[in-house]
């Protein structure tokens, strides 16, 4: 595993986590490829932030690694220091920022990145050109998922929906290596939960559609949810985080953290087809047994059969 | 029941309602006043203040200028010189704090002791430091409004929520640039709502000051014309006094709604 295999967007290796005495994460081992829409599930509290913020590079893990493929650096995996433009975050609340329009709330990621304030400040008939140029990208970004008449809109005169749907524009229109998701639509109404996920799975048919030309697919995704139904119906990988498992076998006497207890694939939709709950049933039970049950504690490797399932 | 909404055009009646009944208060303890002694000069008559005027928009034999020109210009100069300086001041300081915490728990303390020191009160201080020249004056409101000022600042960076400080950094900012460019822009509504508080007291500081040792400048004169029971000049420049804070506060509220048009609606 120590050769960085151009196909993996982010790995996890032996990542251990706690605040004081208290820990909360446990050896995580985490390969994602890229293309993948991978859902993170757990109970609350078992650390599913945690990892996220590792992996944004705001709260370093204390020990392990979290490595991210970089094509700079000639296409290998690259130690995460700090938090960088190659993964963009979306969050629940605090998406977007206050003064500034949805349009150049989407554009702001194109100015921070590509100019600086020397630029702006002393070449500025050179910047107001690209400024335009910028906002001309982001108003089409914005019309593409319906919210072009929103442009001039400030945040707070948006709806939640609509909110997230800038917020995640706001990511997409940077191309990060990996956009995390943290329970992006767990302040919404169900209607607007539901459009906002099928936009989820038009950019996954996206993926499947570059794979088929043979380009590499634009899109990797990790969303962590609090909702078993949302991570099995917008991911094609559902991770399950949990500290219940059984680490008496392993020779500890007290939990040493939650760690990955479920990682299998999850069927893949397509955004016209309905959202048939049925489907979820059997996969949502064997999770909630392996994650969410404090009195099934099991083999942490029991449920966890993702790269067998799936190898090649 | 209580806080009933009334219509528009009454509202707008009351107001002037309550002017005319200043006024015409003003008028009859004027009238009053003259009728007991003709050569009053403490409740003037409103020819004795147009008389006041005329004599402060006429150039003076003595001096052989306006005196409300050359008060005018010395007491504005001091005043906006000082507020810059306290606004600049704070901007520089209160963003530092709230940006970097050593710098926070070096200067918190003696922040927060220095502003419970009443400028005037210092006065001798900076009498000292920098001379008795328009630098102590500007000294002082700026000493007078940099505390209050900075303490808002840094109340306001430390409000910024963190989540949307590490989205800026993973759209590519540098820790400058959500300085600048993003920290600041939040908090510049604040500041213009906190030199808007501070207009009343820095022109209090100023006036004492002016009237303490100045020779010149709105302080000087009231308290000159005010020994001379002049009246009739004293309130005119009084009343100027109280429209310029008023303009003064207009105006930063303008340039709160021009600069900042989310500010007034996100706080809602």
């Amino acid at each position: 595993m120590t050769a960085a295999s151009p196909e993996l967007s982010l790995e996890c290796r032996a990542v251990h986590h706690g605040f004081g005495r208290k820990p909360v994460l446990f050896d995580i081992n985490l390969r994602l490829r890229r293309g993948q829409f991978l859902g993170l599930v757990g109970p609350s509290g078992c650390g599913k932030s945690t990892l996220l913020r590792g992996i944004v590079g705001t709260h370093l893990p204390r020990q392990g690694q979290i490595l991210i493929h970089s094509a700079a650096s000639g296409n290998t995996l690259v130690p995460v220091v700090g938090p960088g433009r190659d993964r963009g975050i979306v969050y629940q609340h605090y998406s977007l920022f206050p003064f500034l329009t949805a349009q150049e709330n989407v554009a702001i990621g194109l100015m921070l990145d590509q100019t600086s304030i020397p630029f702006r400040l002393f070449a500025w008939p050179k910047w107001r050109k690209l400024r335009k140029e910028h906002l001309t990208l982001a108003g089409e970004f914005l019309e593409k998922v319906r919210l072009g008449d929103a442009l001039h809109l400030y945040p707070h005169e948006l709806s939640g929906g609509m909110k997230q749907r800038v917020a995640i524009a706001q990511a997409l229109i940077m191309k990060p290596e990996i956009i995390l998701l943290d329970e992006p639509f767990g302040a919404l109404d169900e209607g607007t939960r539901e459009d906002l996920q099928k936009w989820m799975l038009t950019l996954y048919q996206d993926n499947t559609r570059a794979r088929a030309r043979g380009e590499s697919p634009p899109y990797t995704l990790i969303i962590v949810t609090h909702e078993l139904t949302e991570a099995i119906y917008v991911g094609d990988r559902m991770v399950g985080l949990s500290q219940h498992w059984d680490w008496r076998k392993e020779g500890y006497d007290a939990c040493p953290g939650a760690t990955v207890v479920y990682d299998k694939p999850c069927p893949v939709f397509e955004p016209q087809d309905a959202k048939d709950y049925q489907t979820f049933a059997v996969q949502r039970e064997e999770v909630r047994r392996a994650a969410f049950d404090s009195k099934v504690l099991m083999d942490r490797n029991e449920f966890v059969t993702y790269w067998k399932e799936t190898p090649g | 029941m209580i806080r009933r909404p009334i219509k528009q055009t009454t509202t707008l009646l009351l107001g002037l309602a309550s002017v005319a009944v200043l006024l015409l208060a003003y008028t009859w303890l004027s009238h009053r006043q003259h009728q007991e002694n003709p050569d009053d000069t403490t409740i003037p008559t409103w020819s004795q203040l147009a008389d006041g005027v005329q004599k402060a928009c006429s150039v003076d034999k003595r001096e052989g200028q306006r005196w409300i020109v050359v008060d005018a210009k010395a007491t504005a100069s001091r005043f906006f010189l000082g507020l810059g300086a306290g606004v600049a001041g704070a901007i520089v300081l209160g963003m530092l704090m709230g940006c970097f915490t050593p710098i926070e728990a070096f200067c918190y303390p003696p922040l927060s002791l220095l502003a419970k020191v009443p400028p005037t009160a210092a006065m001798a201080v900076f009498f000292v430091l920098v001379g008795t020249e328009l630098n102590m004056y500007v000294a002082m409101i700026a000493f007078g409004v940099l505390p209050t000022l900075a303490l808002t600042v840094f109340l306001g960076v430390k409000e910024f929520p963190e989540e949307l400080q590490y989205k800026a950094y993973t759209l590519g900012a540098t820790s400058t640039e959500v300085i600048a460019s993003i920290i600041f822009r939040q908090v510049l509504p604040r500041l213009l709502d906190g030199a808007r508080l501070m207009i009343g007291p820095a022109l209090v500081y100023l006036i004492a000051a002016e009237m303490l040792v100045g020779d010149v400048g709105f302080g000087y004169r009231i308290r000159l014309q005010s020994k001379l029971l002049n009246m009739g000049v004293v309130y005119p420049y009084l009343a100027l006094l109280a429209a310029f804070g008023f303009g003064m506060d207009y105006a930063l509220r303008w340039l709160q709604r021009k600069w900042c048009p989310w500010f007034e609606k996100a706080q809602g």
